[in-house]
């Protein structure tokens, strides 16, 4: 129609123009953005190191968190009575004195730790430490609770439980004199690494002042502690400051802090790795896996490494309370079809292969040949398959239990591959999300799980933190277990019992035993062991990295800027 | 006009109620055991502390009471999330500056580009400027924000370097500010752009052949005045309407996949952390924030609807 | 105007019967309506190429088994983790050491368009992938469009508390941004399932998209509703002594046909668009299943050291989503007459 055209021109012009002044206005400010923004980020560049995180801790109050994003920060922010040497490789495994003026003076019988608290020490907040602040700051975690209460304090310390379920008003087993600086602590029975328990941020010693009664998680604000670091700035999700305690003035075996850092927290792992790549920011976390496409990019900086730390071991549990895995011979079935070098592939290549159920960096850690496929890097398909029919299982339904994050879900889903290959007729796979995977599995009533996903990284360089919980009979409970293949051995339980009073420092004693333990764990296959991780430690060029701590990962005392 | 207003406002009280109610559900529901205290607690918690947490927070209590303390303890402020401790309101309040910046510029950028193009399109129609839009309207459509946002990033961002890897930073550096926030505004705008301007162009089409257009083209009214007074006039409503709620959204936390792309770390971000952990109350909260501001703004729409249409009756 | 009736055949009559009189010249009189809205359609060379494109895609993806068994030989779920296989006479393996997937082959018979993460067929599991976005896809559509406007048309008829009920109802569910809604109740419903509903079934993410876009169509057809009942037409059929019914589907709903064209294709793409989100970000359809939206999620943690794996289903996805849409504007066009009045 001929009247549309003088509205269309006039429509074409203005429209055009919005248009223009939109895009033009846009290319302006961008260029302009982009002249500044990359000034600015040079300035930033030069006083602080900023550290990327995937994940960012559960909180930062040590008497909540119980995650390696959380530790890797608090333990040298929380020192506790004991603590890790600063250096490299094994040696960063090695306990310290910390608080106290010498390791812990363990009584004959195992049951009564004595130490004694330096003198003069303060808080990040010029507050003097005093010996009481110990009770003070078990109290408060016991309370909270922290993540890891109920396995490494309630059933040891002498009326911890009482004190954790209210039955008593304070912790009869722990002794503080202020005056002379001694604390006594009581034990029920003889626990092996309780030195080392006394090294967790979670006992790491707080202000009372700063965390009063009741008792509440402090998750923007947590308490002083003493160490070399100290917490600012907390915007929880997204970024906090770690920066140098003014108050901390060094202890022999644990200097005074001079670089400051920044963690941010960044759920785009690619892009966290991208960026250290350009050198915008300085550190990589090392719990977070480099995505593989950045991984020739990033060995090629001559900034990265790959770290076994002390222990982290992944696996599929193998319910032997229930079809088809209360058959030892679908159990080593499983664990003789595992193609491990596959699964190493999915995980970036980080994977070693082995058999055993310890991982290397711990004393004790299985050696020789392996029991059932001889090979673990390709397993053996054959045997799997004979093993498998002689157990007369395969027709038997199975689900498996998976997280959804990946690698783990390649590595499920390869899992459920194998089940199918060597001869399970119904095998499904069940995701579950991640927040709500171990406690789903974890329901050993209601859920009951056959196979499934499962992991443990050392809290200690201990036998016993690996056997005393996942395959401990004595430790499975109706939620919340972590003894997921409901294994109920009755030699492993007395082993366990009897091993896991050695002392830490003690172990080499006992090596012998614990090797025979998990050779005939390897060899009953209560667990389909897949492999150790080894973690990348990935820097830009602008800094150094002297040391790294094999429990904690980050040494933030290590890491220097130039 | 009072009546409809008040009428408005207490449907709105009521639709919180339920809305809040479904959430709550939702998620006791969806725990394991319906008790979020296993979860709370961690892997290696005992049943002592499990049973403790839940007296605590009074997960052992009937769910209505647990639902009326929960939405007692969001209304007066003092609600915290059991899985990370911090207070939500003030979490949310740290969260809504980068949500905003989102919203308000994409929202501009959006708003003003499908006007154009759909007119532009409507005018052109059948021409060869029209098919070259639709066809471009049509890619930006099918693009999924999380696929062109990490193409971006990979390719604009790393190997070009002119655009940041993502993350939010504070409008108090203004021109860091506008440069963080440039992709983020393109990814989400891309999307609206497409559908908008087709919406549109259709109903200008449409507006077109109405007879009260023929009627005042008839009366000789300059094309121009035809256009804009009648016309767009129609026509820009059922775009207002979308883009009213579509911003009350993206402010209420719906652009949770640019905001994860771009590691913003806003409302729509924190929304996804807390599905993920289910963290039901910090959910809750921000449902009901998002409730609130699409209610509110769906009203003005139909006062809106009702001043520019005067053959609705607002009753 | 004199027309009643309430089927499909009849709402096609009626708007090409009002368009009849607007027809440019050349348009052969006496043709049905069906015909007209074709031979407009049939001339719109974009539309149809892309309407052709995608029904290319669906029986491509509904030939995934017939692919699987007898041409590439591999299923949709099996890897190859340490594997090698003979590209261009030299072996590779199909996982790189890191874990970098192969690249495509452009052999038919196996890894055509290269491996995934878990060393799968790409070529494969994007069929099956389609198969299962498709769907879920369809279904959810549907779901949304019958839901929708009914409820749409209710709403504005009868106004007062239908309304009222209808509307906040919808309110409600607008309120939840579709994204957030979507991961909510696919979260909750892959956590414990629903009656039928359990996380092995694409119907779970089905029903979750379609119920989630419901209101996006209810509203605009509301809003138009509450305008037509006033109009002289609906007045003229209810003095005619026609019912309720009558009038709403067999007087309005023809009068808002338009809208649901519109609507039609673009919740296909929406659907298509909201599951592939959803299942991105683990909401929605579950492993070892796949569906574009998932092979996506999976490439991006090899990507761009391997982008096919985020290219082929990112591609297959935008091509199905944008020949959807370009083919529904051009159904828009053939039969929506009025809308050729400006041109």
């Amino acid at each position: 129609m001929e009247e549309d055209a003088t509205v269309r021109n006039h429509l074409k012009r203005s429209t055009w123009s919005v248009l223009l002044a939109v895009v033009g206005v846009a290319a302006i400010a961008a260029a302009i953005a982009a002249n500044a923004a990359a000034k600015a980020k040079a300035r930033a560049a030069a006083s602080t190191i900023t550290l990327l995180s995937g994940p960012g801790p559960q909180s930062l109050d040590p008497g909540l968190d119980y995650t390696t994003q959380g530790s890797e920060i608090n333990w040298e922010v929380y020192t506790g009575l004991t603590t890790y040497k600063h250096a490299n490789g094994m040696a960063s495994t090695e306990l310290q004195p910390g608080l106290a003026t010498a390791l812990p003076k363990i009584s004959a019988n195992g049951k009564t730790y004595t130490v004694t608290l330096r003198k003069g020490l303060k808080y990040s907040n010029g507050a003097p430490v005093k010996a009481s602040d110990f009770l003070y700051t078990v109290e408060r975690s016991l309370s909270i609770p922290w993540g890891g209460s109920a396995t490494f304090m309630t059933p040891y310390v002498v009326g911890a439980q009482a004190y954790a379920t209210h039955k008593a008003k304070t912790i009869s087993g722990i002794q503080a004199n202020n005056r002379t600086g001694k604390i006594v602590i009581h034990l029920t029975q003889a626990y092996g690494p309780f030195a080392n328990v006394l090294a967790f941020p979670a006992f790491g010693l707080v202000d009372p002042k700063t965390a009063p009664k009741p008792f509440k998680v402090q998750a923007s604000n947590p308490p002083a502690g003493a160490g070399p670091y100290m917490v600012t700035n907390i915007s929880i999700g997204k970024s906090f400051n770690i920066v140098p305690n003014p108050n901390w003035h060094g202890l022999p075996g644990i200097p005074k802090a001079t670089v400051p850092f920044t963690e941010q927290i960044n759920a785009n792992v690619n892009a966290n790795a991208l960026s250290v790549l350009k050198n915008s920011n300085q550190v990589f976390d090392w719990a977070d896996t480099i995505p593989p496409a950045d991984l020739a990019a990033a060995k090629a900086t001559g900034h990265y490494k790959l770290v076994n730390l002390g222990g982290s071991v992944y696996y599929f549990f193998l319910n032997a309370s229930r079809p088809p895995f209360n058959n030892e011979l679908a159990r080593q079935a499983v664990v003789a079809g595992l193609n491990q070098s596959g699964f190493s592939r999915l995980g970036s290549g980080t994977l070693a292969p082995g058999c055993f159920f310890l991982p290397p960096g711990i004393p004790g850690h299985g050696t020789g040949p392996c029991p059932i496929a001889k090979n673990p890097a390709t397993g053996d398909l054959a045997l799997a398959k004979k093993l498998l029919k002689q157990s007369g299982q395969a027709n038997t339904p199975i689900t498996v239990y998976g997280e959804e994050r990946s690698p783990r879900l390649q590595w499920e889903q390869a899992y459920v591959q194998e089940l199918q290959q060597i001869g399970f007729k119904h095998v499904q796979l069940k995701e579950v999300a991640d927040a709500n995977y171990f406690t789903t599995i974890g329901e050993s009533k209601k859920v009951n799980p056959q196979t499934g996903f499962a992991d443990w990284n050392e809290d200690f360089p201990n036998p016993i933190d690996f056997y005393g919980v996942l395959l401990n009979g004595k430790a499975i409970q109706a939620t919340n277990n972590e003894n997921f293949g409901q294994t109920n051995d009755p030699y492993l339980n007395k082993q366990i019992a009897k091993l896991g009073v050695v002392p830490t420092t003690k172990l080499n004693t006992v090596a012998g035993q614990w090797r025979a333990l998990e050779r005939y764990v390897a060899k009953h296959a209560y667990a389909a062991v897949f492999g150790y991780q080894s973690f990348p430690f990935f820097t830009s060029k602008n800094v150094t990295v002297k040391f790294t701590n094999d429990i904690y990962g980050w040494d933030l005392l290590g890491i220097q800027a130039h | 006009m009072a009546r409809f207003v008040t009428r408005r406002l207490l449907t709105m009280l009521l639709m919180l109620f339920a809305i809040s109610v479904v959430t709550f559900v939702l998620f006791i529901v969806a725990l394991p055991g319906g008790n979020p205290a296993a979860m709370i607690a961690g892997r290696l918690a005992n049943q002592a502390e499990i049973h403790l947490i839940s007296v605590r927070y009074g997960f052992d209590k009937p769910i209505y009471i647990q639902y009326v303390n929960t939405m007692a303890n969001i209304f007066d402020g003092s609600a915290f999330s059991y899985q990370q401790g911090f207070n939500v309101l003030s979490q949310l309040g740290g969260d809504a500056p980068a949500t905003l910046s989102l919203a308000i510029g994409a929202g501009i950028l959006w708003l003003l580009s499908s006007i154009a193009l759909g007119t532009l399109a409507a005018i052109r129609s059948g021409k060869y400027t029209d098919r070259v839009l639709t066809v471009l309207s049509m890619v930006g459509v099918s693009l999924p924000p999380f696929l062109l946002g990490s193409v971006l990033i990979q390719y604009v961002g790393y190997k070009a370097s002119l655009i940041p890897l993502g993350g939010y930073v504070s409008i108090t550096h203004p021109l860091q500010w506008l440069w963080h926030m440039l992709a983020p505004w393109f990814t989400l705008s891309v999307l609206f752009i497409g559908f908008y301007s087709r919406v549109l162009r259709g109903s200008i089409l449409d507006a077109m052949g109405e007879d009260y257009v023929r009627t005042a083209r008839a009366k000789g009214l300059s094309e121009r005045k035809v256009l804009v007074k009648h016309v767009l006039r129609m026509s820009l409503l059922p775009i207002i309407s979308l883009w009213g709620l579509d911003i009350a959204q993206v402010i209420g936390g719906g652009a949770i996949l640019t905001e994860t792309v771009f590691d913003l770390h806003g409302i729509g971000w924190q929304a996804a952390q807390s599905i993920g952990n289910f963290d039901t109350v910090t959910l809750l909260t921000i449902v009901m924030i998002t409730a609130l501001s699409v209610v509110v703004i769906g009203a003005l729409i139909d006062i809106l609807y009702a001043v520019l249409d005067p053959r609705i009756r607002l009753t | 105007m004199s027309f009643s009736g309430s089927d499909i055949q009849a709402e096609l009559a009626f708007a090409a019967q009002s368009a009849q009189g607007e027809e440019p010249p050349g348009e052969q009189p006496g043709i049905g309506p069906y015909r007209l809205a074709w031979r407009r359609l049939r001339r719109n060379r974009v539309a149809m190429v892309f309407g052709v494109i995608f029904i290319l895609l669906v029986i491509l993806c509904l030939l995934a088994p017939i692919y699987s068994q007898d041409v590439a030989h591999i299923g949709p779920n099996t890897g190859n983790l340490t594997g090698q296989i003979k590209v261009g006479g030299k072996l590779e393996y199909v996982l790189s050491l890191q874990g970098i997937p192969i690249g495509p082959t452009w052999d038919i018979h196996h890894y055509f368009l290269g491996a995934d993460t878990n060393g799968r067929d790409v070529a494969v599991r994007l069929l099956y992938g389609g198969r299962s976005s498709l769907y879920i896809g369809v279904v959810a559509m549907l779901i949304t469009m019958v839901l929708g406007t009914m409820l749409g048309i209710i709403a504005g008829y009868f106004r007062g508390w239908i309304d009222a009920v209808i509307s906040r109802v919808n309110d409600l569910v607008w309120s939840y941004p579709a994204v957030l809604l979507g991961i909510t109740l696919g979260t909750v419903l892959n956590v414990r399932g629903l009656w039928i509903f359990h996380s092995t079934t694409l119907l779970t993410t089905a029903l979750v998209v379609g119920f989630v876009y419901i209101p996006y169509v209810v509203r605009p057809i509301r809003a138009q509703v509450l305008t037509l009942r006033e109009r002289e037409f609906v007045d003229a059929a209810r003095q005619q002594g026609l019912g309720n019914i009558r009038i709403m589907f067999g007087e309005i709903l023809p009068n808002v046909a338009s809208t649901i064209i519109i609507f039609v294709p673009l919740m296909l793409a929406n659907a298509i668009l909201l599951e592939a989100a959803l299942s991105f970000l683990g909401a929605g359809v579950q492993a070892p299943n796949s569906s574009w939206g998932t092979m996506i999620g999976a490439g991006l943690q090899v990507f761009p050291g391997a982008f096919h794996t985020v290219l082929a289903p990112g591609v297959m996805l935008v091509l199905a989503v944008m020949s959807v849409n370009i083919f529904g504007d051009g159904l828009r066009d053939a039969l929506d007459p009025r809308s050729k009045a400006a041109i």
